[in-house]
């Protein structure tokens, strides 16, 4: 409930390691919140959010396994990339020697390397995007929580981030919102369609196969239709 | 994990001109004041060199400036303030702090702590002025040990003052502005009440300059320590307070 308005409502959402979730929906669909509210951002009102079993308020901070990219990349604009990430991993727990360790890794993963001695605020979008998913998987966490990654990207940079995400999903568990479906088509094994703040589909992305588009508008336009996953 | 976000401040704080543009300006209006009050001792000095108990150059020189750094902190805390949670907030910088798991409190600390080591980089700067006097002469250090004391007390709950404002607006022009009201009204609150024939000891003990003058005439007393610290702990309460509100509110 956000100003005595229901947004969100009756939502269950597992996810394993290993495997990427598309939450995809309109515009006001309620997939901002529902992000938000499993990173924490937002309270629920009822229900709970669990990660590894532990409900995400009783997390010890700096041990928090979450790592969230809001739609927009929460960056320091007068930060270099690299003081940047640095400041995020020790945010996140990471002390001495692993610090070095995780920003290497991390910018050598996000293709940031020749961005690294650079002020956040003077980087390309697709620059300040991939900066933004880097301070999400500094510290190597077991979720990662990634709003619309690819909007406002150009093409090329869109098929980088997507692979990008494809690759994070091998290792880590994904959940990604979006209103692209291409987006959900190179990167999503599985699909929650949210509609008017329900869940109205809920199964693989493989079993859909070319019907994705076709069962997308058919939820929009008949909003009452019960749809099996 | 407070002192991670406390060193981040710190660090973009000094990365930005406004920072590095408020230390000249202050040091600059401060060190003209100086020179002023310095010229002044030295047409005065002869005069009363005679008189046992007349005031020295600690009086005349040293707390006048220190009284002039408290005033000019007055107006400069709530522009370096402004930024700590209403400009993160219009950046879209807040989400990182708020989804790292740290408790809002631990989160108000350590922006608090970055503002206040910088207000005391610019104190102790502003400082080396009068003790640069101590090459020619003799400094009552004890006196401008506790007036600097007293002084870093003043500024650490103006920054409290300024970040509570900050975290309450959405904007860091309003959280100035807003900030700018509450230290001017704290300062003269006392004053007003005079002016207006009221003479209450509960008007008094709530502005900012009765607590603040003991220090400077070399008295510590744990009435003005506590007001310090009360206020203090207030703003930061109430920031914390805003924080956790915004999670339920959105």
């Amino acid at each position: 409930m956000l100003a005595g308005r229901r947004i969100v409502a009756s939502l269950n959402l597992t996810l394993d390691r290993g495997s990427v979730l598309g939450l995809l929906g309109v515009n006001g669909a309620g997939k901002t919140t529902t992000l938000r509210m499993i990173a924490g951002l937002l309270a629920p009102s009822s229900g709970q959010v669990l990660i590894g079993g532990v409900e995400l308020s009783e997390q010890p901070s700096g041990a928090r396994r979450l790592g969230y990219l809001p739609e927009l990349p929460p960056l320091y604009a007068e930060l270099r990339v690299g003081e940047y990430l640095d400041f995020c991993a020790r945010l996140h727990g990471l002390r001495g020697t692993l610090v070095t360790q995780a920003v290497t890794r991390v910018i050598e993963r996000c293709g940031l390397g020749d961005v690294r001695r650079r002020l956040l605020g003077n980087l390309s979008k697709g620059f300040q995007q991939r900066a933004g998913i880097a301070q999400a998987l500094v510290h190597a966490p077991d979720l990662i929580v990634l709003d619309e990654p690819a909007s406002g990207l150009d093409p090329l940079q869109a098929v980088q981030i997507r692979a990008l995400v494809r690759e994070l999903g091998k290792e880590h568990a994904v959940i990604l919102s979006t209103h692209l479906l291409p987006d959900v088509q190179a990167c999503c094994d599985r699909v929650v369609i949210l509609h008017e703040g329900r869940a109205r589909y809920d199964g693989p992305r493989q079993a859909l196969g070319d019907d994705l588009e076709a069962l997308f508008l058919r939820i929009v336009s008949t909003p009452d239709e019960p749809v099996a996953a | 994990m407070s002192l991670v976000i406390a060193r981040n401040e710190l660090r973009r704080l000094f990365v930005q001109p406004l920072a590095w543009a408020l230390l000249a300006a202050v040091l600059g209006v401060l060190a003209y004041f100086f020179l002023l009050t310095l010229q002044g001792f030295l047409v005065l000095m002869p005069k009363i060199a005679g008189i046992p108990t007349a005031p020295g150059v600690t009086d005349l020189v040293a707390l006048p400036l220190l009284r002039a750094i408290a005033s000019v902190l007055l107006l400069v805390v709530p522009l370096l303030g402004m930024r700590a949670f209403a400009g993160d907030r219009q950046s879209g910088a807040l989400p990182l702090l708020l989804a790292s798991g740290l408790s809002d409190a631990r989160i108000v600390v350590g922006k608090y702590l970055g503002l206040v080591a910088f207000l005391i980089v610019l104190i102790l700067l502003a400082l080396a002025m009068p003790l640069s006097l101590q090459v020619g002469t003799a400094l009552d250090l004890t006196r401008l040990a506790t007036a600097a004391l007293g002084l870093i007390l003043f500024v650490a709950t103006l920054a409290a003052l300024a970040l509570c404002a900050s975290s309450y607006a959405q904007q860091p022009v309003v959280a100035a502005g807003l900030a700018l009201v509450l230290n001017l009204l704290l300062w003269m609150l006392d004053a007003g009440a005079r002016y207006e024939g009221v003479s209450s000891d509960f008007v008094n003990y709530l502005a900012l300059p009765t607590h603040l003058e003991p220090f400077l005439h070399g008295i510590v007393a744990s009435v003005d320590i506590v007001y310090f610290v009360l206020l203090a702990t207030v703003a930061l309460a109430l920031a914390t307070r805003r924080l956790g509100a915004a999670r339920v509110r959105g």
